[in-house]
């Protein structure tokens, strides 16, 4: 069946749609990240103009974490304070990513700098993932009980000024690494089309060491919160948000993240870690082939100026 | 039927005599409409080539040719050139159309070339280069290069398209063409110009204008769009939210 989309201005079949969001959304529920990155860049890969894709799939990413976020709120897994610092330093991130992203589809080379960014932001966070699920997985088999990380482990973050209690995640810290982060997210998240929660995760674990028990809770509510802010950023900015996609993608999504999530119970933490960053990695190396090599038309042509 | 009727007259009325034929052409539809399950639509052209009103004739010598460009709305339009630099693969060179059409077919009784001459298919737009031919800043080397590509870009959409069979004669006279609007047809107003060639003249000829827009839910969608735009985007988080806040409750065992 196709389903004509109003903004894209063309027509789908509605079960690949859905069938698409639906696989992306078991992913995401069986690693417990947006799954922004594998749903955007499968659109551009089958057809939908590149600002159209990141736009609405931002909408989906808001659907896809709502319900997470609500049911590790109810588990009182959400530090709203922390949240709060980094989403409000996350829209302000969207608006600097936002912008940026006008501006590239205006010169032509927003194509471009969505593969790069895919390409350095998922080799990088693959590898590092990569790296560490072997190292856990061989240690696991050698008999080495792996040790949690100290929560009171200091390093240099912990030096900086403007120090701030987060009562829920017991930390005392400074806000710039903080806010150096919702920033970052906001920027990266907005121009690709992607949570972040694959870069959260690892940022609050490590450079904030925040406590596990509410490190998913508060990255998701971060998500909610800054996905939905830039929605509304690109409603307005590049009019390039299609509601219809973005509703068949959540449907799907949605569904297919609670079946995700059930599954993701039968596969231990490491190996469920090792198989996101070869999923990450085949992504990341999907956009740099693409810049890489010879492109079957190296001609392309783009709608501009006034009207569509 | 009563419409086309009306029509038909009131096309007649309007005909001037300038030459010895004169064309009385229709479409089949003079609106496309564009809902949920748009993939396309057929629409019929169809004319009769007869004398001249006031004309001493009765009837009219053929053989004719003639020829039925379908040009969509105009909007300016770019087409890049990607280079190897720094082993990346960049977009580097650009030339701007701008009021290219989005959509320019043409339907012919046989071909072009036997119709008329090139000069002629040129100075009408009739021929899809002529819309890439017109003087641009870019120079004229760089027009002819970018140009060529893309009309050859717009044709593997099935934007752009020549087919020289696409007139039929039913009798000496009268035509009829045929057209498949593609599902991916911008929504604007469109011209059907018709031409009526003889001995590689063009003897009469006739424009004609539909158009092709949303309806229903898809228009009152891409208006929001672009109207309301933050009324639009707090709607889709409101969706969004909802959706997800739905699903959470239906899967919760």
């Amino acid at each position: 069946m196709q389903v004509y989309l109003p903004i894209a201005e063309l027509s789908v079949n509605l079960f690949f749609l859905v069938g698409i969001g639906g696989a992306v959304g078991f992913l995401s529920g069986l690693f417990g990240v947006g799954g922004g990155f594998l749903l955007t860049p499968l659109l551009i890969f089958s057809g939908v103009p590149t600002s159209v894709a990141v736009a609405s799939v931002t909408g989906q990413v808001v659907a896809a974490s709502t319900s997470g976020a609500l049911s590790h709120y109810r588990r009182g897994g959400v530090d709203l304070h922390l949240a709060m610092y980094l989403v409000l330093s996350g829209i302000l991130g969207a608006f600097g990513g936002v912008a940026a992203f006008s501006i590239l589809r205006q010169i032509g080379q927003l194509d471009l700098v969505i593969a790069l960014g895919f390409l350095i932001l998922l080799g990088f966070v693959g590898i590092v993932m990569l790296q560490e699920a072997v190292r856990a997985i061989l240690k696991q088999r050698q008999g080495i009980v792996v040790r949690e990380r100290m929560p009171h482990q200091h390093s240099w973050i912990h030096g900086l000024p403007w120090r701030v209690r987060f009562k829920k995640s017991r930390l005392y810290i400074s806000v710039l690494p903080v806010l150096a982060i919702g920033l970052f997210i906001g920027f990266v998240g907005s121009l690709l089309g992607i949570g972040g929660g694959f870069i959260m995760v690892p940022a609050l674990v490590y450079l904030l060491r925040v406590p596990g028990n509410v490190v998913i809770g508060t990255s998701l509510a971060q998500v909610v919160a800054m996905m939905a802010a830039t929605t509304v950023l690109h409603a307005v900015q590049s009019q390039s948000v299609d509601i219809l996609l973005a509703f068949c993608l959540m449907v799907g999504g949605t569904a297919g993240a609670q079946f995700g999530a059930a599954a993701g119970k039968h596969l231990r933490g490491e190996q469920l870690r090792g198989l996101l960053a070869l999923l990450v990695l085949a992504v990341a190396i999907r956009f740099g082939l693409s810049l890489v090599l010879t492109p079957g038309d190296v001609f392309s042509m783009a709608v501009t100026g006034p009207g569509r | 039927m009563t419409r086309l009727c009306a029509l038909l007259a009131l096309l007649l009325a309007f005909v001037l005599p300038v030459q010895a034929e004169r064309l009385i052409s229709t479409l089949s539809n003079d609106t496309i409409e564009i809902t949920s399950s748009f993939d396309g639509e057929r629409m019929t052209f169809f004319g009769n080539i007869a004398p001249a009103a006031g004309s001493e004739k009765r009837y009219v010598e053929g053989p004719f040719h003639v020829i039925v460009v379908i040009l969509g709305p105009t909007q300016d339009r770019v087409a890049r050139r990607m280079t190897h630099n720094f082993g990346v693969w960049l977009n580097t060179e650009q030339v701007t159309f701008s009021k290219f059409p989005s959509y320019f077919h043409v339907l012919s009784s046989d071909r072009l070339r036997e119709i008329t001459d090139v000069t002629t298919l040129t100075s009408n737009f009739i021929l899809p280069e002529s819309h890439a031919m017109v003087p641009n800043q870019a120079g004229w080397w760089e027009t002819m290069v970018f140009g060529r590509e893309i009309i050859r870009l717009m044709t593997e959409e099935g934007l752009f398209g020549v087919q020289e069979n696409g007139v039929n004669f039913l009798s000496d006279t009268f035509y009829s063409a045929q057209l498949t609007l593609p599902a991916n047809a911008p929504p604007g107003p469109y011209i059907a110009q018709t031409y009526v060639f003889k001995d590689g003249e063009i003897i009469a000829r006739k424009s004609e204008g539909f158009a092709v827009r949303k309806i229903g839910f898809e228009r009152f969608l891409a208006q929001s769009a672009t109207q309301y735009p933050l009324l639009y985007g707090l709607a889709c988080v409101v969706l969004a939210l909802f959706t997800g806040w739905l699903g959470g409750m239906i899967f919760r065992r």
